[in-house]
C-alpha cells in the first residue's frame, strides 16, 4: 500500500465541501404533492466521511441528489465549494458531475459494454482528458484490481464491480464523492472491504465521502452521521459507533419526538 | 388472457407504431397494385364492350394470330363488294363498311400526340357505331371530322375549327360535331378523329377497300348460327367473329400491356413486406426480451406456456388487422398516385372510379395478418419458453445457437454454388435467382454471428472518434441479432437498388458500345413516340433517300412471329443498303443471302436452337400462316443487339408475310461532300409532313434506346425507397426501443459526466453505424449479383460490367444521412431522459 501524504492543494478539514440552506424540494402536484426536501440545511466538511440516515422517505436519497447537482431544488441554496448549484444551467451541472463529483451507486453502476479499465476512466474520456498513469496504479492496486481490468462488468462479483465504481469515481480527484447505499446489493464480506476502501481513501488521500445508507454498520464507518427525518436535518452524530446511530434511528422512527435542531 | 393481450398490445402502442407502418406500407403496395390493375382492367374491358355493343359479328380477313405484345397486328383490308355479299346472307339486318387505322391530330399546327393511339375511323351512326353526337353532328361531306370530347376540350377545339389529320395521306378537316364514347367524353391516352368513309379510305390509302364489316343479326338470328351462315357465304380467307369475343381479345391485348406494372408493384409489395417482416420479427423480440420478468410473473402465477404463446401471438394479429386495414385504405389511395408515377416515367394507365374487389380486401388482410402473426412466431415460442424463474434473474445475453449457425452456412454456400454454375458451367440464369435467395437467407441467418465483427470493422472510425463511438459500436455490437436483423432489411432495400442501378448501367453502356461499332450511319430518323412497332411513316423513307444530300438511306421495319407460345420479334432489312450503314459481322452466310428469302439469327439464338445455316426455322406469321425460313447466316451477338432483333430478314420477305406498312427506322449516310448541318436541315424539312418523326445523330440514337431502361430503372428505384423507407424506420424503431432497454445505462453515462450532447451523438453514431453496416452489406451484395447477372448475360450479347460510381456513392451518402436521420427521434429521446428517473429504473 503506497504511503503518499494529504494532497496539499486541498481545503483544510474544517472547511465545508458542500453546503445545504433551507432546501426545499418537493414532487407532484396539488393534493398528491410531497415534500421531500422542507428546508434542509447542513454543512459537509471537507476531507471527511459523512453518512446521512433517516427512514424511509426521510429525504435521504433526494438530499443526496440535489447536493450532487442530479436534481433540481425548488427554493433554497446549495453551494459546492463556491458554486451555486442553483445558478448552472443543465449542461453546466452535467460538466460540474464530470469534473468535481464522483458517484458510487447501489446497482447498475457499471456500463455493460465497457471494460473495467474503460469504466473507471469513462470520466476522463467523457471529458476529452488523460489519466494520471501515477493515480491510476495506485487506485488499482489500493482496490485490488490489477487482474481485473480487461474483464467486462458481466465477469465481475458484486464486490469488484462496485470497487470499479469506486475507482471511477476516484479516477477524477474529484472534490467529493457521493455514494448511494454502495452496499445494499454487497454479501457483508464484501461491504467491509468496500467501506474499508472508503475509509481509506478519507484518511490517506484526504477525499471528501458522503454516502447515504439505512444501515447502521456502514454509517459507523463514517467521521460524522447527518440524521434526516421529514425532509429535515435531524441532528448530528460525531464519530459514530453503531449502537449509537441505532438508538438515534429507533429515535427517529419514533413519530412524537421529533429533535429540533 | 385475451383482455390481458389486447391491455399489453394497447399499453405498447407507442412501441408498435413503427412496426404498424412497415406493414401498412406493405399492404398499401400491394392494395395499390391490385386497385390499380383491377381499375385498368374493368376500364379495359368496360371500353372494348363499348365499342362493339352495336354489334353481333364482324367479319375480317382471317390471321393465324390477332395481336403480340398487346398490338393488335395489321390485317389486309376487305374487298369493297364483300359488304354487299354480307348483307345479302339471310339473316343479316345490317351489314356495314368501316375503316379503322392511325391519324395523328394535327391542332393550330401542333401535332398532338397522346400517350395512347390516335385513332382515325370512318363515322358509323349508333347503334352500330360506338361513338355518340354529344354536339354538332356527324361529318357528311369528306372535309368534315367528328373529334372526341375530351381530345376537343384538352386542345382548345371548337364547331367550326379545322384540324390536320395525317395518316398515310394528309388533309385538312373541319370539325361539325363532337363525340362521346359510352358515357365518357372519349377513350382513355387517346384522340379519337371520326371522318366518312371515303375520307378514311382515302387518307389511309385503301382505295375501295375496308377494315372491317359490321353485322347485326336479324330479331330472333342467333349470332353464331349467323356467324356460319356469312363464313360459308364470303370462304375461309374471312374471319367471322362474335363481336364480344373481339371484345375481349382486345382488352386482354391491352391488358398485356400494363400487366409488367402489376408485377413490378407486387414484387416490391413482397420486398415491402419481407423489410416488413424483419422489422416486425425483430420489434416483437425486443419486446418480449424487455418483458421477460413481466412474462416470469404471468408463468409464476399459473399461465401455462401455450398461454404466454397465445398472448404474443395475440398482440401479433392485433397489429396485423390494423396495419392491414390502415394498408387497404392507405393503398386505394395511393393508387391514384401510382397511377400518376406512372405516367410520369412514360407508363400511361387509362383513369376513371377505382376498383375494390372483395379479392384486394382479402389478400391485404390475408397478407398484413400472415407476414405480422408469422414473424412473431419466433419470438412469441421463446416468450413461452422464459421460465418463472427468470423473473428473479439478469436476462443473460442470448448466444448464436449451433443450428442457426450451420443452417445459415448451408444457405450461403447454395447461393455460393448457384452463382457459380451459372458463371462457370452454363448453367440457366434464373440459377442465379435461386443463388440470391439464398445469399439473403444465409445472412439472415449467419447475420447475428458475423455482425459483432463487422460492426466493429465498420465502426472502427467511429471508435476512434472517442468513447461515445466506442459506446455507440459496442451498443450495436450487444445485440447482434437486433442489429443484424435491422441492418439487414436496410441492406435488402439498398441490395435491389444498387443491382439495378449497376445492372441498368451496364446494359446501358453495352448497348452504347455495340452500336457505335456496329452502326456507321451518322443519322436517323425514328418516331419519337417509340411505338412498339416502330410507327414510321413510310412517306419519310420515300423523301428522305430522294434527296441529294443523302448517299444512303436504309429502312428497318419491326414484325412479330408467333414461335409455339411465344411471341418474338423480327427485323426487316433492305440487304442492299443496310450494309452500307452498318458495319455488320457474319460468322456464317452473308447479308446478301437474305434476297433468297431466307433468315439470319443471332449467334445466340442459333445456338440455343441448334440451328446452322442451312437449316429451316418454323415462323407462325399472322398473315400467312406457318412458314419454314432457311437460315442463310449468322450475325454476331454484338451487332444483332445494336440492330435491336436476333431474327433479320429482307424487306422483300416482310412484305410477303405482313400488312403493316410501318417503318421502325431510316438509317441515313449523308453525302461525304455535304456540310452536316445543311444536311440536317434539308432532311428535316423532308420531315415536315411527318411531325412525330425525328431526326437523330448517333448519340440520340443511342439515348433513344437507353431512355427505356432508364425510365424502368427510375420508376422500380423510386418504389424502392419506400422500401428503404421502411426499414429507415425500423432502424428509428430498434433504437427507441433499445433505449428503453438501456434507460439506467444511460441514466449512469449522464450521472457520471456525460452530456445531453454527447448522448445524442453516441444515439445518432449507432444509427448511422447500423445504416452504414447496411449500405456495405447491401451495395456488396446489389453489386455482385448485377455482376454475375452481366456475366451471364454476357452469353447472349457481349456485356461489360459497368459499375456507376458515382450513384453508388449516392446511395451511400442518401443512406447514411437517412441513417443519421432515423437516429434523431430516438437521440432526442435519450436526450431529454430524467437522469434521477433514468438512473430508478432498477
Amino acid at each position: 500500500m503506497p504511503t503518499s501524504t494529504v494532497n496539499q492543494t486541498r481545503p483544510t478539514s474544517t472547511a465545508a465541501a458542500v453546503q445545504a440552506r433551507d432546501v426545499v424540494r418537493t414532487y407532484g402536484r396539488g393534493d398528491a404533492t410531497v415534500r421531500a426536501l422542507a428546508g434542509a440545511t447542513v454543512s459537509l466538511p471537507a476531507g471527511r466521511f459523512t453518512a446521512i440516515m433517516g427512514p424511509s422517505g426521510s429525504g435521504k436519497s433526494t438530499l443526496m441528489h440535489a447536493l450532487a447537482g442530479l436534481d433540481t431544488i425548488d427554493a433554497g441554496q446549495i453551494l459546492l465549494g463556491d458554486t451555486d448549484l442553483g445558478q448552472l444551467t443543465e449542461r453546466q451541472r452535467t460538466l460540474l458531475r464530470r469534473d468535481r463529483i464522483g458517484f458510487v451507486f447501489q446497482s447498475f453502476n457499471l456500463v455493460p459494454t465497457l471494460t473495467a479499465r474503460e469504466n473507471i476512466l469513462l470520466p476522463l474520456t467523457l471529458a476529452g482528458c488523460r489519466p494520471d498513469p501515477e493515480r491510476l496504479d495506485r487506485l488499482i492496486a489500493t482496490l485490488g484490481l490489477a487482474e481485473r481490468l480487461r474483464h467486462r462488468p458481466t465477469e465481475l462479483s458484486g464486490g469488484q464491480q462496485q470497487r470499479v465504481a469506486v475507482a471511477r469515481a476516484l479516477i477524477t480527484q474529484p472534490e467529493i464523492v457521493f455514494a448511494d447505499e454502495p452496499t445494499g446489493n454487497l454479501d457483508s464480506q464484501a461491504a467491509e472491504a468496500l467501506l474499508g476502501f472508503l475509509r481509506q481513501a478519507v484518511d490517506e488521500f484526504g477525499q471528501t465521502i458522503v454516502m447515504v445508507t439505512h444501515d447502521p454498520h456502514a454509517a459507523a464507518y463514517a467521521d460524522r452521521v447527518v440524521f434526516l427525518a421529514d425532509g429535515r436535518i435531524d441532528g448530528e452524530l460525531d464519530a459514530p459507533t453503531a449502537p449509537a446511530i441505532l438508538s438515534r434511528m429507533a429515535r427517529l422512527a419514533a413519530p412524537v419526538t421529533t429533535g429540533a435542531n | 388472457m385475451w383482455r390481458l393481450t389486447l391491455r399489453s398490445t394497447l399499453a405498447r402502442r407507442a412501441r408498435l407504431a413503427l412496426t404498424l407502418l412497415a406493414v401498412v406500407l406493405g399492404v398499401t403496395f400491394a392494395t395499390g397494385g391490385l386497385v390499380l390493375t383491377d381499375t385498368s382492367t374493368r376500364l379495359l374491358d368496360d371500353q372494348f364492350r363499348t365499342a362493339t355493343a352495336g354489334v353481333d359479328l364482324t367479319v375480317r380477313d382471317a390471321v393465324a394470330f390477332d395481336s403480340a405484345m398487346g398490338v393488335e397486328v395489321t390485317r389486309d383490308p376487305l374487298p369493297a363488294d364483300l359488304s354487299a355479299r354480307i348483307a345479302a346472307v339471310s339473316g343479316v339486318a345490317d351489314a356495314r363498311p368501316a375503316v379503322r387505322g392511325q391519324g395523328l391530330l394535327e391542332v393550330a399546327g401542333k401535332p398532338v400526340v397522346p400517350s395512347g393511339a390516335s385513332l382515325l375511323a370512318s363515322w358509323l351512326p349508333a347503334p352500330m357505331g360506338s361513338f355518340n353526337i354529344r354536339r354538332g353532328r356527324p361529318p357528311a361531306a369528306d372535309d368534315e371530322v367528328v373529334l372526341d370530347e375530351d381530345t376537343a376540350r384538352g386542345q382548345h377545339v371548337r364547331l367550326g375549327d379545322t384540324v390536320t389529320v395525317r395518316a398515310t395521306e394528309n388533309a385538312r378537316l373541319r370539325v361539325v360535331g363532337l363525340a362521346g364514347f359510352g358515357d365518357r367524353g372519349g377513350l382513355p391516352n387517346s384522340t379519337v378523329a371520326l371522318v366518312t368513309l371515303p375520307s378514311a379510305q382515302r387518307l389511309l390509302r385503301l382505295g375501295a377497300g375496308v377494315s372491317e364489316v359490321a353485322v347485326v343479326a336479324a330479331p330472333g338470328v342467333a349470332p353464331e348460327q349467323l356467324r356460319d351462315r356469312i363464313t360459308a357465304a364470303v370462304g375461309a380467307d374471312y374471319e367471322v367473329s362474335a363481336s364480344r369475343d373481339i371484345a375481349a381479345a382486345g382488352a386482354a391485348a391491352a391488358r398485356d400491356q400494363i400487366s409488367w406494372l402489376q408485377l413490378v408493384l407486387l414484387a416490391l409489395a413482397g420486398a415491402a413486406l419481407l423489410v416488413g417482416a424483419f422489422l416486425i420479427a425483430n420489434t416483437f423480440a425486443i419486446v418480449v426480451t424487455q418483458r421477460t420478468r413481466e412474462l416470469a410473473l404471468l408463468r409464476a402465477a399459473g399461465a401455462t406456456g401455450g398461454q404466454v404463446l397465445r398472448s404474443v401471438l395475440g398482440e401479433a394479429l392485433l397489429v396485423g388487422l390494423t396495419a392491414s386495414a390502415a394498408g387497404l385504405v392507405l393503398g386505394v389511395a395511393a393508387a391514384t398516385g401510382i397511377r400518376n408515377l406512372a405516367s410520369a416515367f412514360g407508363v400511361p394507365l387509362p383513369e376513371g372510379e377505382l376498383v375494390l374487389t372483395a379479392r384486394t380486401v382479402l389478400v391485404a388482410f390475408a397478407i398484413g395478418v400472415l407476414v405480422t402473426v408469422g414473424s412473431a412466431v419466433g419470438p412469441a415460442r421463446r416468450a413461452a419458453a422464459v421460465a418463472p424463474v427468470a423473473a428473479l434473474r439478469e436476462a443473460a445475453a442470448a448466444r448464436t445457437g449451433r443450428v442457426r449457425v450451420v443452417a445459415g452456412a448451408l444457405a450461403a454456400a447454395t447461393g455460393l454454388a448457384a452463382t457459380v454454375a451459372v458463371l462457370a458451367a452454363d448453367a440457366p440464369v434464373p440459377l442465379l435467382g435461386l443463388a440470391a435467395l439464398g445469399a439473403v437467407g444465409g445472412l439472415a441467418l449467419l447475420g447475428p454471428a458475423l455482425t459483432p465483427t463487422l460492426v466493429r470493422l465498420v465502426g472502427r472510425p467511429l471508435a476512434a472518434a472517442g468513447v461515445t463511438g466506442q459506446l455507440a459500436t459496442d451498443s450495436a455490437a450487444r445485440t447482434p441479432r437486433r442489429t443484424a436483423a435491422t441492418a439487414l432489411a436496410l441492406a435488402l432495400g439498398l441490395a435491389l437498388i444498387s443491382f439495378m442501378a449497376v445492372l441498368g448501367s451496364s446494359v446501358n453502356s453495352s448497348v452504347r458500345q455495340s452500336y457505335r461499332e456496329v452502326i456507321t450511319a451518322d443519322h436517323m430518323v425514328e418516331s419519337a413516340r417509340n411505338e412498339m412497332l416502330g410507327g414510321l411513316n413510310p412517306v419519310v423513307y420515300e423523301q428522305v433517300s430522294r434527296l441529294p444530300e443523302v448517299a444512303v438511306a436504309s429502312r428497318l421495319r419491326y414484325g412479330h412471329w408467333r414461335d409455339g407460345a411465344m411471341t418474338q420479334a423480327l427485323t426487316g432489312v433492305d440487304p442492299a443498303t443496310l450494309a452500307r450503314v452498318t458495319n455488320l459481322h457474319f460468322t456464317a452466310g452473308n447479308l446478301a443471302a437474305l434476297n433468297g428469302g431466307g433468315i439470319v439469327l443471332a449467334e445466340h439464338v442459333a445456338r440455343d436452337r441448334g440451328l446452322s445455316v442451312g437449316d429451316e426455322l418454323p415462323m407462325t406469321f399472322s398473315r400467312t400462316g406457318t412458314q419454314r425460313l432457311t437460315v442463310v447466316g449468322l450475325l454476331r451477338n454484338g451487332d444483332a443487339r445494336a440492330l435491336s432483333t436476333d431474327y433479320l430478314i429482307s424487306l422483300d420477305t416482310f412484305a410477303r408475310n405482313y400488312s403493316e406498312e410501318m417503318d421502325a427506322s431510316v438509317l441515313i449516310r449523308t453525302d461525304g461532300g455535304t456540310d452536316r448541318a445543311a444536311a440536317e436541315r434539308a432532311i428535316r424539312a423532308a420531315l415536315a409532313d411527318t411531325p412525330t418523326a425525328e431526326l437523330r445523330d448517333q448519340a440520340a440514337a443511342v439515348a433513344s434506346r437507353t431512355q427505356m431502361i432508364d425510365q424502368v430503372l427510375g420508376l422500380v428505384t423510386v418504389l424502392l425507397m419506400l422500401a428503404v423507407l421502411i426499414a429507415l424506420l425500423g432502424i428509428t424503431n430498434t433504437l427507441a426501443l433499445s433505449i428503453t432497454e438501456r434507460t439506467a445505462e444511460i441514466g449512469l453515462l449522464r450521472a457520471v459526466g456525460m452530456t445531453r450532447r454527447q448522448l445524442g451523438w453516441m444515439i445518432r453514431a449507432e444509427a448511422v453505424l447500423v445504416a452504414a453496416l447496411a449500405s456495405v452489406l447491401g451495395i456488396v451484395l446489389g453489386v455482385g449479383f448485377a455482376a454475375a447477372t452481366v456475366r451471364a448475360l454476357g452469353r447472349d450479347a457481349p456485356t461489360v460490367l459497368a459499375v456507376p460510381t458515382g450513384r453508388l456513392l449516392v446511395v451511400l451518402a442518401v443512406a447514411l444521412a437517412a441513417g443519421l436521420l432515423a437516429g434523431l427521434l430516438p437521440a432526442r429521446r435519450a436526450a431529454r431522459l430524467d437522469v434521477l428517473a433514468a438512473i430508478g429504473t432498477l
